[in-house]
């Protein structure tokens, strides 16, 4: 994954070498809803670089308005991105595509999206729904039925002539959602972007439309971007996480050791934030002030600055680079930087963890 | 197809289509009704009623009752055409201004915007005053030109929303283009409002042609309802005393308008419900006598049944559900969406609407008995002995109003009325919760999500209540937030020794912050025990499988399973009990077959299962315990059986 | 205030919108305006009333449409709409001058009043839905929103005019009312404007009590309205500063719409009252062929009805915290 790799892109995490090229490459991808020319403007996706291996799961973490949304939406080209490189495969996708060059991207990229009750259309039967892709991509000739059979079987909706037939109403949430996966499917995608797949069903049925994703990942091969705002969520289904906030990347990393030993302060603080059903009954206590920033009006340095427990006089000199925390783990903040960390040494304990 | 059934279900509707019918079978039958040419003049002049001339004759010798019923025909014609028309062209304005966007949008918006205020009859006169003579075409360009923008701006309202709405962009994500994304997901389902717009657009068509054709411009030759007014005008009908040549076709004018707005007014219900809730029903009590309350219980809700009557059925969304609340306790109240919990918080507040009604049971607060107070002094016990903490923060404070006054007023309610008084609370409740003072004179809008959530937490304590039920308050907040919001009430309530009833779907937070935990399947309470009894042995199988469905944050990573199945329907009575299907160690010919029970496995620990009931044989157990997948499962009942003990009615402590 | 500023630039495109379209609907024509008056009038026309319509059509100097266009606005600017020709050779300005004191008067007080009657009875009906009475009003709302105004100003006529003799059959004044602003004059003057009040008030009432109705309907669904009722505030309360602050809101923002319609409505009950306020000259212009003094007073009228919109997003302003910074 070197050939292709541009100066720009000093960001960029370093990945172990695969066999071919990664699925997806992103190299400082950059998004600025609003605003004319280069004041103003609210900036959702900053220079954002990372990398989906062949048959990965990559989490993508944070809180609401942290941009990781609008990053799986950059990729499918459901926005169009103010800067930055996206690859599929190698290939770089150009900044302009047209009618035939979009259609054959969103053949490879696919979408699952968070609430099953809106992302099917309530008028259309799940056989439209399903045999749609196959005609679009020219998947299937003539009759589509049996595709259609096969992918719902796929996805565990059996007998799949039944199912075929319903409407959306007719559906449980779960049973939607395993619709909305088919459709990924359908298409026969080299990357499934899953944007909070989980988070508008219940409890008692996400581990199930997890599993499903899992298996097929397996069974399949399939690349996959996780997008979440649970973090254990993430660790059950990612093989790396990356944790963004404020639009910015802030750790990257394999998926138990940024969760078991996060290295970046708003990682720590997401994890000591999240209910622990496994963890007894002593919730621990948190420190944290205000809430994430409005996004026009971020402070110049680590976003995360003013909120930080160990924020220093130097972070609001500019972004801090990514640091080398651990294998294929890096963290953007200074306090890996290895002048101050000689100043204050071993200070990153700070949450309990 | 749906729709159109409901449609004809609801009575507006249906005398509105009633009425339309009538006229339009007047003007198709005309022939058959009438002998009579609406335009000859073969008759004298202004002759009476008779069985020969129903309405008499005009000024002229024409038969009025024969002018009516042809009148009909181009009057609907109008009405009709230039509905069609204008609303196409609102169709094709609004869907195009949303789908394309950007300039193109803001050129057709500031277009609706002009003719909007433009004032259309005025506008309507002089351009057929320019276009006079050329037949009734003129007149129904010229309506339909000026009758699109009321629907374009609706639609494309509409439209805009459904581009941003997730099937939409699904459809975009996998390829289509964008002739099948209008056509095949945006448009149909923009049917209603599009059908509701054609009514609205043919009514003003209708008013609009009899205005044109009463002061004589359009074509007054031909015979439609206005020009039969202007016609009457123009021979001084009424100064003649014959009154009927004019009521007759504006009576017309007037019905075809009705059914019109009647079936606009019916469509428009169709997609805005809302608007059509019929009753709100004040609270009548005819319920049976429950049993006595736990006395030792600052809420005690007993065999409360809740159900929402729909004309499909009655869906009984909490069945039999008794609950206690000891004072100062925090009871966690947890299960799946559509379990009843929430409905369960509102019918134990008084605060279901309709088509929610209490059915039966009961629901005492510190001795008072909360189904049967009155309005006023209901509103006297509000927030004084209990207060509501609402799920969607975001909605509930007014948004024109300041805080403050949203801060002072809940006081106000209550007696407090001294202005520095107010003043110093209202500072003290916004410290308490941890937000600056100066946002009292902030309006909602200007506050962030977790921080209206706790100005509607410190709202909840303004009064300091024995108890506050909170609905689900930090589900829609990010998690650090939410772990924010929570530690501030358990701090405040740890100081104030409030009650708290905490609803949620996260169990793994009830089992941290509760004293208590209640586990509600299907609108029953299947299982109730102290905390960390729940979390160390969850006894009911649901409860059980609903601890496991959570992915670990530590150890190992290792696949777990979640429930499989899905909740039974509401609407649906059930012999036994609601957890059989999804069971993994159910036992087929007791739990689907009896009644369901709660037994009493510990001091304070009950559950409705019956692998807990005594009167089962044991080997019965340990076969459907051998079944379970997974052993995990199945440890602790087999071990705590021998507490059983069976309670029918379960009193706590 | 940006809102404000958005709104003023509308008003004045709209203006300049309809300035527009009185000038290119003569052109549309087939023939010109002129010769279709000359040959109405059959040479009973003054030649220097031809002349004045020549010269309002640009007709005498042969400039480019464009240039014509150019002058038309400048004199519509100077308020210059020429001579009427129907009353020639009075200026246009002066009929119009006569006439728009009567219409504001009975337009703006029906107006004003029926949308107060109109929303309180809609606050009624939506907040006590359920109740018979409440119920009833939506259907009679319905029907009485139907009924066309002139329609329904001819049944007054003939009952309360031609039959009872209650009041006079048409004017707005009697011939010899006395001196201005005597206690004759005003009696008079009242005795004139109540059928044409009652008639605007009874077929613009339901408008109102509609678009009240479903906007308190809506309200009492909100979240807030819940909390307020759990707070254990009063009725009155409630009702005054929840529902109604809320639901007033829309209503001004589909007050410009309806005072579009209200105002043709009420144009076809000066006609039928000989009331002498601006729709009365329409109609006599229309009659008249008098295409000055038509398009004068269209583009009054719409003058008129943009500054009353104005008027309420200004108030809208006032009422609105979130209009006020610019998030509505």
């Amino acid at each position: 994954m070197s050939q292709s790799q541009t100066p720009l892109s000093t960001n960029f995490p370093a990945s172990a070498p695969a066999s071919g090229p990664n699925t997806l490459d992103i190299v400082n991808l950059r998004k600025v809803f609003g605003g004319r020319g280069k004041s103003g403007g609210v900036v959702a996706v900053n220079d954002v670089s990372f990398s989906i291996r062949r048959g990965e799961v990559l989490g993508l973490v944070g809180e609401s308005g942290s941009g990781k949304s609008t990053i799986a939406r950059l990729i499918a080209r459901l926005h169009q991105p103010t800067s930055g490189e996206i690859r599929l495969n190698g290939e770089v996708v150009p900044h302009k595509l047209g009618g035939q060059g979009l259609r054959q991207l969103r053949r490879r990229v696919q979408m699952i999206f968070q609430d099953p009750y809106a992302s099917l259309n309530p008028l259309h039967p799940v056989r439209y729904t399903l045999a749609r892709p196959l005609k679009i991509h020219r998947l299937a000739r003539g009759n589509t039925d049996p595709q259609v059979t096969a992918l719902l079987e796929r996805v565990g909706l059996t007998p799949a002539l039944t199912y075929a037939a319903k409407r959306p109403f007719e559906l449980s949430g779960g049973q939607r959602q395993r619709v909305g996966i088919a459709r990924a499917l359908a298409a026969q995608p080299e990357l499934i972007l899953a944007d909070e797949p989980t988070s508008a069903l219940d409890v008692s049925i996400r581990l199930d439309v997890m599993n499903l994703m899992l298996d097929l990942k397996d069974q399949e091969g399939l690349s996959m971007l996780f997008i979440t705002h649970d973090l254990a969520g993430a660790r059950y289904m990612s093989d790396r996480v990356a944790v963004l906030y404020a639009g910015t990347l802030v750790e990257i990393g394999p998926a138990v050791q940024v969760i078991d030993q996060p290295q970046h302060p708003y990682t720590q603080l997401l994890k000591s934030a999240a209910p622990k059903p496994d963890a007894g009954l002593t919730p621990d206590h948190i420190e944290a002030r205000g809430e994430v920033p409005d996004l026009s009006t971020l402070p110049p340095g680590c976003p995360f600055e003013p909120r930080c427990p160990y924020a220093m006089p130097e972070c609001k000199n500019g972004l801090p680079k990514l640091y080398d925390v651990g294998e294929e783990h890096q963290a953007r903040c200074l306090l890996h930087d290895p002048a101050i960390k000689a100043q204050r040494a071993g200070a990153v304990a700070g949450y309990a963890l | 197809m749906n729709g159109l059934r409901i449609l004809l279900r609801q009575p507006r509707s249906l005398v509105g289509a009633g009425i339309l019918l009538v006229l339009l079978l007047m003007g198709l039958l005309a022939p058959v009704l009438t002998p009579y040419n609406p335009t000859s003049l073969e008759f004298s002049a202004y002759m009476p009623f008779s069985a020969q001339h129903p309405l008499g004759t005009t000024a002229i010798g024409q038969d009025i009752f024969s002018q009516l019923l042809y009148g009909a025909r181009l009057t609907l014609l109008v009405g009709a055409v230039a509905g069609l028309i204008a609303t196409l062209l609102s169709v094709a304005l609004g869907l195009t201004a949303a789908y394309v966007g950007g300039w193109v949008d803001e050129a057709i918006n500031a277009l609706i915007n002009v003719f909007l205020v433009l004032p259309g009859l005025p506008l309507v006169i002089i351009a057929a005053a320019f276009l006079r003579g050329g037949g009734v075409w003129p007149v129904i360009l010229v309506i339909s030109l000026t009758g699109w923008a009321w629907g374009a701006r609706v639609l494309r309202a509409q439209a805009m929303a459904l581009r941003e709405r997730d099937f939409v962009q699904a459809a975009v994500a996998s390829g289509e283009g964008p002739g099948r994304i209008i056509f095949m997901e945006i448009l149909p389902n923009m049917t209603s409002l599009i059908a509701a717009n054609f009514f609205g657009a043919a009514l003003y068509a209708v008013l609009s042609e009899a205005g044109l054709s009463f002061i004589g411009v359009g074509d007054v030759s031909l015979v439609t309802w206005g020009t039969m007014l202007y016609w009457a005008q123009a021979k001084g009908a009424l100064l003649q005393g014959a009154w009927w040549w004019v009521a007759m076709p504006g009576l017309g004018i007037a019905l075809l308008g009705t059914s019109f707005a009647l079936l606009n007014f019916a469509i428009d219900q169709l997609g805005n419900p809302r608007l059509g809730w019929g009753s709100v029903k004040s609270f009548r009590r005819t319920l049976p006598p429950a049993p006595a309350p736990n006395p030792n219980a600052l809420l005690a809700v007993r065999d409360l049944d809740v159900g929402y009557v729909t004309p499909q059925g009655t869906v009984r969304a909490v069945r039999k559900v008794s609950l206690d609340v000891a004072p100062g306790e925090f009871v966690g109240l947890a299960g799946e969406s559509g379990c009843g919990k929430s409905t369960l918080a509102f019918a134990a507040t008084r605060l279901l609407n309709p088509p929610g009604e209490v059915l039966g049971g009961s629901v005492t607060l510190a001795g008072q008995d909360l189904l049967a107070l009155a309005p006023e002094a209901l509103r006297q016990v509000r927030w004084k002995e209990f207060s509501v903490v609402f799920q969607a923060s975001m909605n509930v404070l007014n948004p024109v109003l300041k805080i403050r006054e949203q801060v002072y007023d809940a006081m106000q309610a209550h007696g407090i009325t001294d202005p520095a008084k107010l003043d110093a609370r209202a500072r003290e409740l916004f410290s308490m919760v941890g937000i600056q003072t100066r946002y009292l004179d902030s309006y909602p809008h200007q506050l962030s999500g977790g921080m209206k959530q706790r100005v509607v937490i410190a709202i909840a304590l303004a009064l300091e209540p024995k108890l506050i039920v909170m609905d689900e308050p930090t589900t829609a907040l990010d998690v650090v937030v939410q772990r924010q919001i929570l530690q501030e009430i358990a701090e405040v309530r740890r100081r104030l020794k409030i009650s708290i009833v905490f609803i949620t779907h996260d169990l793994s937070l009830l089992v941290e912050m509760s004293d208590r935990v209640a586990i509600m399947y299907a609108g029953e309470l299947v299982e109730q025990a102290p905390a960390h009894e729940l979390y160390a042995h969850p006894a009911h199988p649901y409860t059980q499988q609903l601890m496991k469905a959570f992915p670990p944050m530590t150890g190992p990573r290792e696949r777990r399973s979640g429930i499989p199945g899905r909740p039974p329907s509401l609407s649906e009575t059930l012999p036994g009990c609601p957890f059989f299907e999804r069971c993994a160690v159910r036992m087929p010919g007791i739990c689907d077959v009896k009644p369901l029970e709660t037994f009493r496995i510990a001091e304070a620990h009950t559950v409705a299962c019956f692998l807990y009931d005594p009167a089962v044989s044991p080997a019965t157990k340990e076969l459907a315990l051998s079944h379970a997948p997974n052993s995990v499962i199945a440890q602790p009942l087999v071990s705590q059986e021998v507490r059983l003990e069976p309670v029918p009615n379960p009193a706590l402590h | 205030m940006p809102y404000l500023l958005r709104k003023l630039v509308i008003l004045v495109f709209t203006l300049w919108m309809a300035a527009t379209l009185n000038f290119v609907l003569p052109r549309l024509v087939p023939g010109d305006p002129v010769s279709v008056m000359l040959a109405k009038y059959q040479g009973r026309l003054d030649p220097s009333a031809v002349d004045a319509l020549k010269i309002a059509y640009g007709l005498n100097d042969l400039g480019s449409p464009v240039a014509q266009y150019f002058t038309y606005l400048g004199q519509i600017l100077r308020g210059d709409f020429g001579r009427s020709i129907s009353l020639f050779p009075t200026p246009v300005s002066d009929v119009i001058g006569q006439a728009l004191p009567y219409t504001l008067g009975l337009v703006g007080i029906t107006t004003v009043l029926s949308f107060l009657i109109g929303s309180a009875l809609g606050v009624y009906s939506g907040w006590r839905r359920g109740h018979p009475v409440a119920d009833a009003l939506t259907p009679i709302a319905l029907f009485l929103n139907s009924m066309p105004y002139f329609w329904f100003a001819l049944l007054m006529l003939y009952m309360f005019a031609f039959k009872l003799r209650w009041f006079p059959l048409g004017g707005a004044l009697d011939p010899f009312p006395g001196p201005a602003f005597s206690s004759g004059w005003w009696s008079s003057l009242l005795r004139h404007s109540m059928l044409p009040v009652f008639t605007i008030l009874i077929t613009s009432v339901g408008g109102w009590l509609l678009t009240m109705r479903n906007n308190v309907v809506s309200v009492t669904s909100e979240d807030y309205l819940a909390f307020a009722r759990a707070k254990g505030l009063p009725e009155r309360r409630i009702l005054s500063r929840y529902v109604l602050r809320n639901a007033l809101l829309p209503s001004f923002t589909s007050f410009g719409m309806a005072l579009g319609f209200v105002v043709g409505g009420s144009i076809l009950t000066e006609i039928v009252f000989s009331y002498p306020g601006l729709g009365f000259y329409l109609y006599q212009a229309v009659v008249g062929l008098d295409y000055p003094l038509m398009q004068a007073l269209f583009f009054i009228i719409a003058l008129t009805v943009l500054a009353a919109n104005f008027a309420v997003d200004l108030l809208n302003v006032i009422l609105d915290p979130r209009i006020r910074e610019g998030r509505a």
